[in-house]
């Protein structure tokens, strides 16, 4: 079925991995996109997993992954040794 | 009655008539979130719903919609279904008297029956997961206790959290999880990822019906939430501990999924149509590891749709936002009668009190927004007098229609903290804040020619009664 969706329907990557399959043989796939990660049922409606009925304000670019913030940040580690009351 | 796991829940659901099993087989996608989309919609008595014949699935059942009605909630805390909401909200509070219970630790766990370690922890081969909203990055598990520890001080039973944070399926043993700067588990990880080490989580789905509102009840850092389902279980909660990581998770869980936030890592999440009704995402977020799944013999996944309010997760987390909040203002105001803070967890706050002196209601509002929990949310307060019920709209408009002069009434504070999801912020997490004081001035306030307020005659509330019986007999 993966043959069907070439293309991530978020990002239009085109690496896509097959992550797994309907228990009932061959009735759905669960794909993902290596890059934005966005996953997915094959048997989903259209505008969920195809690029051309992917609805726009749910589309991702690089851009949009590479300035995405971190939540929470990531706090600076703490020197060994140095006690709880400094905090 | 206190359940001891979900399925007796359910069962009691189902004799209430309050329990729908929908028998037709349905597309995983977009049909349950679209029928857990439509089950609020059926007013206070909305049922649970219950499906079983997902197609591509040979063994699924999902069960959605679970406190999803007034009706529902009432049945969790073991009162008639027909118990109204602020006399919820008011048992709530009487049972939180009780608080704190400790919890009985009992041995055979219901989960422990079934594992899966290691490479073969695969969630997809335990939970049927479905996605929920359209513009959803994957599929999510947005119902689930977590549980973690204090790195710092991993003895405190007080400072062990469990808590409902949305978690992103990323892989087979992958998952994401938002921990929101102001809840308890993001000092948890805050603190490992300082000591450059991991955070062990265990991951509980499918609980009986108090653990998911005592989980999603913003408590103090230092309370503990099991002691607080005793409370309004008024039975101590079962626990059991989680094989791996030894953590104190229910011990009528459907699922127990155990791993790590893995320290200092992100990766790109969501967005998830989130609980103030828009999208949230994508971020980095962390990640968790998953290395051990135990679950009862054909485990029901319990899951929650979220979307424009009101849906399940407003019921969830309505009651319980107003108790905390109540108590605590309470604490240092004894004028406060009553707390609604049942919009979306509280971005709004209506407080109705007796004011001491003029000004007085300010102050209340402001104290609102000190609270832990206003910290993150209470971007509007209201402030309404003692004879106005805060869970009475008409009456809280009445207040605003008639009390409130902006001239003087409204206290707008610049620059406050909100939680990153509020989309009013300019700034994602800081915002300006609003206290609306909707109360009749007194001395020394003298603004206003508000003469005497009309009042109920003596003799309504008998015949209020008298016409509630006349009209229930016809």
């Amino acid at each position: 079925m993966s043959d069907t969706t070439p293309l991530c329907p978020r990002c239009a990557h085109e690496a896509i991995e097959h992550i797994t399959g309907s228990p009932v043989p061959g009735v759905w796939e669960v794909l993902q996109c290596g890059r934005c990660l966005y996953m997915w049922r094959t048997s989903e409606p259209a505008r969920r997993i195809r690029r051309d009925a992917y609805p726009e304000e749910f589309m991702l670019t690089p851009e949009d992954i590479g300035t995405a913030p971190e939540v929470p940040a990531v706090p600076p580690l703490r020197r060994p040794g140095a006690g709880a009351a400094t905090r | 009655m206190a359940y001891d796991d979900f399925r007796g829940f359910l069962d009691t659901l189902r004799k209430e008539g309050q329990l729908l099993h929908i028998a037709d087989e349905v597309m995983p996608e977009p049909d349950i979130a679209a029928a857990a989309n439509a089950a609020p919609r059926l007013g206070g008595h909305a049922p649970a719903l219950y499906f079983d014949n997902v197609k591509g699935f040979t063994d699924a059942r999902i069960a959605l919609n679970v406190h999803g009605s007034w009706a529902n909630h009432a049945l969790a805390l073991g009162l008639p279904k027909e118990t109204g909401t602020k006399e919820q909200v008011e048992e709530f509070i009487r049972r939180w008297d009780t608080f704190p219970v400790a919890p009985e630790w009992r041995e055979n766990p219901l989960w422990a029956e079934n594992t899966l370690e290691g490479e073969d922890a695969d969630i997809f081969r335990v939970l049927p997961l479905i996605r929920l909203n359209d513009g959803d990055g994957g599929f999510y598990i947005d119902k689930a206790a977590v549980v973690s520890k204090d790195p710092a001080d991993p003895e405190h039973s007080g400072k062990q959290n469990v808590g409902i944070y949305r978690i992103e399926v990323k892989g087979r043993r992958a998952l994401a999880i938002q921990p929101v700067p102001m809840h308890d588990i993001a000092q948890h990880l805050h603190t490992a990822e300082e000591r450059g080490e991991d955070l062990p989580v265990a991951i509980t789905l499918g609980n009986e019906p108090v653990i998911s509102i005592v989980a999603s009840t913003p408590m103090e850092y230092e309370q503990n939430e099991y002691e607080l389902a005793g409370a309004l279980r008024g039975a101590p909660a079962p626990l059991s501990r989680a094989p791996l990581t030894g953590l104190p998770v229910p011990w009528g869980s459907e699922v127990v999924i155990e791993g790590v936030i893995e320290g200092r890592k992100r990766e790109i999440e969501g967005p998830f149509g989130e609980f103030t009704g828009h999208y949230s995402g994508g971020r980095n977020m962390p990640v968790i590891r998953i290395d051990r799944i135990s679950y009862r013999t054909g485990p029901i996944f319990e899951h929650l749709y979220l979307g424009m309010p009101w849906t399940e997760v407003d019921y969830l987390i309505a009651a319980n936002t107003c108790v905390p909040l109540y108590q605590q203002l309470r604490h240092d105001f004894p004028e406060v009668q009553a707390v609604n803070a049942m919009y979306t967890h509280g971005l709004v706050v209506i407080v109705s009190t007796k004011k001491r002196y003029g000004g007085f209601a300010k102050a209340v509002g402001m104290r609102v927004l000190t609270t832990p929990h206003g910290l993150g949310y209470a971007a509007t307060v209201i402030v309404v007098d003692e004879d106005v019920d805060p869970f009475d709209l008409p009456q809280v408009m009445w207040a605003l229609s008639t009390k409130m002069n902006p001239a003087g009434d409204l206290v707008q504070i610049p620059n406050l903290s909100v939680l990153e999801l509020a989309p009013q912020a300019v700034t994602p997490g800081i915002t300006d804040k609003l206290i609306i004081d909707a109360t009749t001035p007194v001395a020394p306030d003298r603004r206003g020619t508000y003469g005497t307020q009309v009042r109920d005659l003596p003799e309504t509330a008998e015949w209020l009664a008298r016409l509630r019986k006349l009209t229930a007999a016809r």
